[in-house]
């Protein structure tokens, strides 16, 4: 199932104004099958038939390398909530949701340059691939995360994902 | 140089080299005594079920728990550096002249063909091919899934594109440019499929070693183009369990013993 999400035109910048454009995916799931979830602009009747054509607003792909479910006994797969300590040394769950960086710019510039509204949105479909290897079957909606973000740099080098 | 020396044929690497670098090559560019090395280790290694075995080495990565790998995490390179260092070193136990290759998924021939023939052929003469399928151990396995590694390959075209390679290399962050990797590394694992289409049992895919040497060289590719990157002391003193080592440890490969060359052949002098 696709998401749509609408979030507001950078203000005050021009296509011409910044060198990279990011949309920042935070908190995305990765517990269930594998799968590339496409982002299109200003085209929420995206679907997975539409292809990556320059005219369907095709944005850029990000790809979740699934865990294919939970393989511990109960509360294996639970996520610690709540600050980390700085005194405990273990490694991050390994199903802490991630961070993804699809980069935009091509497509911002294309969309800024042809359209001025205010806002414009941000569809994202999960295009899961027949596994027949895989025992997650039949998921409903694989695409599962908490917020996105788009941001604009005139520096390219500032970019990157945010340190702990 | 006595005019008598004789070249022999690209043996697969020169005798007495324990101090010599290991040149890991594109799987296209190997000769076939260093394909040859390369299979041998790896059947040896599936013969074996204790831990000098492939499966594992496999395991370490995914399942049985507990499951080690670094994925979405600062960890990603240098992580699996070290994993594929340490299989490396376990691979030339079994075949000393066994050095890992890369699959350039970027190639004309792998935009033509998709897997390799090395990795896709099912037999080499009347043997299995050990580097086209392997057998994940029972306790890897769940609810009845096959025994035999399988793929799903896409298109050969929807694999990633060298401008797609270079324009991840011009990214001057080390973070912003292990994040990028890590996508175009994760969308080999999906156009892969099968086994190596799910974290869990990816390992278990002689190719999924392959892969992340291509992964590695990208790495060592941009160290090259970006030898002074800033690395904050927290990411580089980071263990990586269950490796005896450090991310700071990761960054000289040549510390590590190996580097990257296109082709490589040697000549033994006859006496």
């Amino acid at each position: 199932m696709a998401t749509t999400l609408d979030l507001p035109r950078p203000p005050q910048v021009s296509p011409d104004d910044f060198s990279r454009a990011d949309l920042e995916f935070r908190g995305v799931d990765h517990s269930g099958p594998s799968y590339e979830a496409r982002v299109y602009l200003n085209n929420p009747k995206a679907d997975g038939e539409t292809g990556r054509a320059e005219d369907t607003g095709y944005a850029g792909s990000f790809y979740v390398f699934g865990h294919g479910g939970c393989f511990g006994e109960a509360g294996h797969c639970d996520v610690p909530e709540g600050p980390h300590s700085p005194f405990d040394r273990r490694l991050p769950h390994q199903l802490t949701p991630q961070f993804r960086t699809v980069v935009i710019t091509d497509a911002l510039r294309r969309l800024m340059r042809s359209d001025q509204g205010a806002t414009f949105t941000a569809t994202v479909v999960p295009v899961v691939r027949e596994n027949p290897a895989s025992l997650v079957r039949d998921v409903a909606d694989p695409l599962q995360f908490e917020s996105v973000s788009l941001i604009t740099y005139e520096d390219p080098s500032a970019a990157g994902i945010p340190l702990p | 140089m006595s005019a008598h020396a004789h070249a022999h044929a690209h043996p697969a690497s020169p005798p007495s080299q324990a101090r010599a670098l290991r040149h890991r090559k594109s799987v296209e560019n190997l000769s076939t005594a260093q394909l040859k090395a390369l299979r041998d280790s790896y059947a040896a290694a599936e013969a074996l079920t204790d831990d000098r075995g492939f499966g594992h080495w496999a395991g370490i990565h995914g399942l049985p728990l507990p499951m080690y790998c670094q994925h979405g995490t600062r960890l990603f390179l240098p992580w699996h550096r070290a994993y594929l260092y340490f299989f490396e070193l376990a691979l030339r136990d079994l075949v000393p002249d066994a050095v890992l290759a890369w699959w350039d998924w970027t190639s004309a021939g792998s935009h033509a063909n998709g897997i390799p023939a090395a990795f896709a052929d099912a037999q080499v003469g009347n043997n299995p091919n050990p580097l086209y399928q392997t057998t994940v151990p029972p306790a890897a396995r769940q609810n009845n899934q096959p025994q035999e590694t399988s793929r799903s390959p896409g298109s050969p075209g929807d694999l990633p594109t060298r401008p797609q390679v270079q324009s991840v290399l011009s990214l001057p962050d080390f973070l912003d440019f292990q994040g990028q990797l890590e996508q175009i590394h994760n969308s080999v694992h999906v156009w892969v499929g099968g086994t190596m289409g799910e974290i869990p049992w990816a390992a278990y895919d002689p190719i999924f070693f392959a892969h992340h040497t291509m992964i590695d060289r990208l790495w060592r590719l941009w160290q090259i183009r970006h030898p002074n990157p800033h690395l904050p002391s927290s990411l580089l003193n980071q263990a990586l369990p269950p490796f005896p080592m450090t991310v700071a440890q990761t960054l000289d490969i040549k510390g590590l013993g190996y580097a990257y060359a296109a082709a490589t052949a040697h000549a033994v002098v006859a006496h």
